[in-house]
Order: structure tokens, then sequence, then C-alpha cells
């Protein structure tokens, strides 16, 4: 059995139950996060979604709405982020995996988000007793 | 591969955040919580608070970078030298796997 932790975007939230239930899990727990992944040390990454931002921002003589995006890009402060909790059976996680990755990819090279697999030892359904394989 | 989660007092938060930036380890979720631990809350005159907010950090990290990690979330989240009730606890458990989403590479 394995746990699949996966911290998403926010605006991602329906997009990833979506794919979760055509991967056929229809069971997670997801709640809110705060979170940063790695600085952005690759300036040319971020350059095309910094245009779009600066864009939206209008005019700008005093350069803090570009500093402002740069360091929102760049990822120095935490973000709000959802984070989902998957159970699954070792045979589905690939499966799980590829399908959260698909409804998750976005065009911005950046702050997509992370997915964790780590072993779980046991698990217990609290309706009937059952463990192991079968409670998941 | 670790996962780190380290549940802290919410106001040691930001310290622990930056002195882990600055040593290298930029990435982090966090989540508020509560919970209580082995002195089973406080007791303030009659009352009994046992769900005490917290701040839990999950930190994924290579197996070698795991002193590091812990020698600064030691220092770093104490409210003392010695330490003081309520300072919080580090678990670490096995990490099998970590996907980054945007390049679908299978690594931290």
């Amino acid at each position: 059995m394995k746990e699949i932790i996966a911290v998403v975007r926010m605006n991602k939230t329906s997009a990833t139950k979506k794919a979760l239930v055509e991967a056929g899990v229809a069971g997670f727990t997801a709640f809110k996060v705060e979170g940063r992944g790695k600085i952005v040390t690759n300036p040319s990454l971020i350059l095309e979604r910094k245009k779009e931002l600066l864009l939206m921002a209008g005019e700008d003589q005093t350069g803090e709405a570009e500093k402002l995006i740069t360091d929102f890009l760049v990822g120095t402060s935490l973000f709000p982020r959802r984070l989902f909790v998957i159970l699954a059976n070792d045979g589905d996680v690939e499966k799980i995996v590829d399908a959260i990755i698909q409804a998750n990819k976005t065009c911005n090279n950046v702050g997509d988000g992370k997915i964790f697999v780590l072993p779980i030892s046991d698990a217990i359904r609290v309706r009937t007793g059952e463990t192991g394989e079968a409670a998941v | 591969m670790l996962m780190v989660r380290a549940i802290i007092r919410p106001e040691k938060k930001e310290e622990v955040l930056s002195e882990l930036s600055r040593a290298g380890f930029h990435a982090a979720t966090v989540v508020d919580v509560v919970g209580r631990g082995k002195q089973k809350g406080i007791k303030i005159g009659g009352i009994v608070y046992d769900e005490i907010p917290k701040a839990m950090l999950m930190i994924a990290i290579r197996d070698e970078d795991k002193d590091d990690m812990v020698r600064i979330i030691l220092k770093y989240a104490r409210t003392s030298e010695q330490g003081a009730y309520g300072d919080g606890k580090i678990f670490i458990s096995p990490l099998e796997a970590a996907y980054t989403i945007s390049s679908g590479i299978p690594s931290l």
C-alpha cells in the first residue's frame, strides 16, 4: 500500500478530482496548505509568464509591480496550495501519478506542484474492521 | 529520500522557514494543525486545552540531508536553550518517489 501526497494549484482542484475519478479512485482527503518550492534560478523559465502578468498590471512607473511579480514567480514566499492524500494499492500508483501529472500540467514551466509517494504499513476500515489492501 | 514532518509552534514558523531557506532547503509545505502531546494539553485554572494550534512543516529531503535538517529545526523551533514542553515533534518517514508536475521528472 502506498500513500500518494500531491501538492497542486488551488484552481486545479476540480481538474484533479475529475482525473482521479477517471483513474478509478474516488476516495481522497484534501486540505488547504501553504507551500513554496525551489527558488527559480533560471530567469528564462519565467520570462513569458512575467510578460503576461506585467501586461495585466498596466501602467507602472515605480517598478513596484515588476518587483512584486518577480518575487512571486521566483517563489521566495509561501503560496496557497491544495494538498491531496490518496491511498492506493501498489499496482495503481503509476496510473494515479500519471493522471495527476496530466491534469495539473500547465505551460508556466514552474509552480505546478509536487507528488510524493510514501509506503504505508497498514490501513483499517473503521466500519468493518478490514485491514490491508481490502481497506484501501 | 525522506519525508520530514515537523510540528512546531506557529510563532516559530517564520524563523524556522527562513533558517531552512538559508541552509538551502527552500521548499516546504506548511499546514495549520491542532493537537496535543504527552502532557495531555494545557490546564489553565480548571479548564483543559487539548487542541493546541501548531504549524506542521512537510519537507521532502535526500537521505544525507537528514542530520542538517533535524539540527536546524531543533535549534530554531526551541523556545529556550534547553527547550520547553510544547516546542513540538519531528517525524521522519521513508519517501519512495517524488515527481515534479511541471516537468514530470521523478526526482526532488
